[in-house]
């Protein structure tokens, strides 16, 4: 008996000191062999931060593009600043990666799949489709980010507080929406891209209710996804409400104002030309982006 | 006479004319007739009317007619470059002078602005110190152009120039997106009041170097031949250089860089009409502006729905005859 009390305690003790796998983590590169109790995470896109807030983790290093005023206060209220910048989403610093010594990186399919090998030497590393996904996606991507931090009961109870939200969201918008198309563009100095139904924020807007006139293209994520627009090609989309996110002021959009294909829009002519902060909308994915996108559409119908 | 008309060109004098004619009409129509909007086509242009009349006159008509006059300023800076320096291979691009012109530009966005001065103004002075500081380079003020000196004095003056335009991404992001506008050569958001920038540049550019033709074809006997007859080949290069200058200045400001098209254009010209530069300087101007309009309406249509720069398409047009006339050439030096 006492032989086995101390097999028991010993194993225990074992359990405690050596990092046991969390299981095997399905992603878009692959499988990942995750250990437990991750302590050390680098996030390479802001929609992962989201997810890690919403169960109160904090990261240890982010790219948040070297300016650390893109993580928003909603984010850092929970996650605190004490993380360190690993450069930008795009070409994230992997030696500075590397010296956080993490224990799991969270990398984006569109950025960061060609350096997966690289990543993957420095630690355990799981590839999500946050770029170029849709907000469907985005949630679900949450789940797998849950289970890979060893939350999963915790984030599982988020995720469905947050479908509450959006639901009452959608039976608050969808009666406004009715019959109408919406489209939601970023433009800065020097063109405009609009967000195509299949991305982030066209599939919210869909999911609101709202129609887009949009034709569907092929290729990459910026031929699909985020496509770059002109005048005449914003004069055939046409939508009944256009939301501009702009980076720039004056923005592209704003040396349109006066032409007569411009001011002949659907949207323009009826005054429902809407400007929100562009990179709360285009830059931020997850579900308090999706909840602060949703209160903005809100705020936009009522006007 | 025969010896100052230059060859003749290879090709009987009425096909080039109906091939000129031919390809100005094809890339009008096809630069006009290509869009954002699918629904406004080759019909639209010979019945205009309500939405689509308003696409044609106020988004096509100036960016077609902004193709052309590019065509026109580039491959008159390209014809006279080749005719000062007598080197094939002279171009705006070449010599430095586009990459002169936007670090011109790129200065008057980034240096406070202490007198308000117009961009041409910049983007002139630009490529006028680059063409300069090149001719400089190659020997060309002491009266004899080494054709090495002037290729390499060109690639240095053109990499200094972009090292310093690309020094500026690392500014602020507002000055960053301005100044990406002149590194790739673009004319998606063009409009009328940049047409005329460019139109008027093109047309006192067009007759200088309509008066410079003789000098042109004086200097292509060889620059001793040219002092002996009477035209200082000093002079002719200082005022072929203003003129390149203005022309390349002007379409960097409103298109950015655009390389090949004043290469191969003057080349193209050559081939059909001979080597007589009164008749080069207007054909070149026309098979120019037939080039940079059938390169429009291909970067409307290549990877449409969306754009591809039209300094891309001039460039697919142009990288291989640059590498076929570089290899098989036999007077480059």
């Amino acid at each position: 008996m006492k032989r086995n009390i101390f097999a028991v305690f010993g194993l225990c003790a074992a359990l405690a000191t050596t990092p046991l796998s969390a299981g095997e983590i399905t992603h878009e590169a692959g499988t990942t062999d995750v250990p437990d109790n991750v302590k050390r995470i680098v996030v390479l896109e802001f929609s992962f931060i989201d997810a890690l807030a919403s169960v109160g983790v904090a990261p240890v290093g982010i790219a948040d593009d070297n300016k650390r005023d893109r993580v928003i206060p909603a984010y850092t209220d929970i996650i605190g600043d004490e993380w360190v910048s690993v450069g930008t989403r795009k070409t994230p610093s992997l030696e500075v990666i590397a010296s956080l010594a993490p224990d799991l990186i969270i990398a984006d399919k569109t950025r960061h799949s060609a350096a997966y090998d690289t990543l993957s030497e420095i630690a355990p590393t799981i590839v999500l489709d946050s770029l170029g996904g849709d907000y469907h996606d985005s949630v679900a991507q949450m789940a797998v980010i849950g289970e890979a931090i060893g939350k999963k009961d915790e984030m599982d109870a988020r995720i469905a507080q947050h479908k509450a939200t959006m639901d009452a969201y959608v039976t608050q918008i969808t009666p406004l929406s009715e019959g109408l198309s919406a489209q939601f563009g970023v433009t800065n100095a020097t063109g405009l891209w609009l967000h195509a139904p299949v991305s982030y924020n066209g599939s919210l807007l869909e999911m609101f209710g709202f129609g887009s006139a949009m034709k569907p293209a092929e290729g990459d994520v910026y031929e699909k996804v985020y496509v770059p627009t002109t005048l005449e090609q914003l004069s055939e989309v046409n939508p009944d409400i256009l939301i501009f996110g702009a980076y720039a002021n004056p923005s592209q959009v704003d040396s349109w104002k006066g032409e007569t294909l411009f001011e002949d829009l659907t949207a323009v002519k009826s005054e429902k030309v809407y400007n929100v902060t562009a990179h709360n909308w285009s830059r931020l994915r997850g579900m308090l982006a999706a909840e602060k996108t949703a209160a903005d559409i809100v705020e936009i119908m009522k006007k | 006479m025969t010896a100052l008309r230059g060859q003749p060109g290879s090709v009987p004098l009425k096909i080039s004319i109906v091939c000129l004619t031919l390809a100005i009409a094809c890339g009008t129509l096809f630069s006009l007739a290509t869009g954002g909007r699918t629904d406004v086509g080759l019909a639209d242009i010979f019945r205009p009317d309500g939405l689509a009349r308003t696409v044609l006159f106020d988004i096509r008509m100036p960016r077609t007619c902004a193709a052309a006059l590019l065509g026109v300023n580039l491959g008159m800076a390209g014809l006279v470059l080749q005719a000062i320096t007598r080197n094939p291979l002279a171009s705006p691009a070449i010599l430095g002078i586009n990459q002169g012109a936007a670090l011109g530009l790129t200065l008057g966005v980034v240096l406070p602005n202490t007198i308000d001065l117009p961009l041409d103004f910049y983007a002139l002075t630009g490529a006028l110190t680059a063409g300069v500081v090149t001719f400089a380079i190659s020997g060309g003020f002491g009266g004899k152009i080494d054709s090495l000196r002037l290729v390499l004095g060109g690639v240095a003056v053109g990499a200094f120039s972009y090292a310093m335009v690309r020094f500026t991404y690392t500014l602020d992001d507002d000055i960053a997106r301005s100044v990406i506008r002149w590194t790739v050569g673009d004319i998606t958001d063009i409009r009328w009041s940049e047409t005329k920038r460019l139109a008027v540049w093109a047309v006192p550019g067009f007759l200088a170097s309509l008066v410079m033709a003789q000098r042109f074809n004086l200097m292509a006997l060889g620059q001793a031949s040219a002092r002996g007859l009477g035209a200082d080949p000093r002079i002719t290069l200082l005022l072929g250089t203003v003129v390149a200058a203005a022309l390349a200045g002007a379409s960097v400001t409103v298109a950015g860089p655009i390389a090949f098209a004043g290469l191969i254009v003057p080349h193209l010209a050559k081939f059909l009409f001979g080597g007589d530069h009164r008749v080069l300087v207007p054909t070149t101007a026309l098979l120019g502006a037939a080039l940079m309009l059938v390169a429009d309406g291909l970067s409307k249509t290549l990877t449409a729905p969306i754009e591809a720069p039209i300094g891309v398409v001039a460039a697919l047009m142009g990288a291989p005859w640059f590498l076929w006339h570089t290899i098989f050439a036999r007077d480059v030096s």
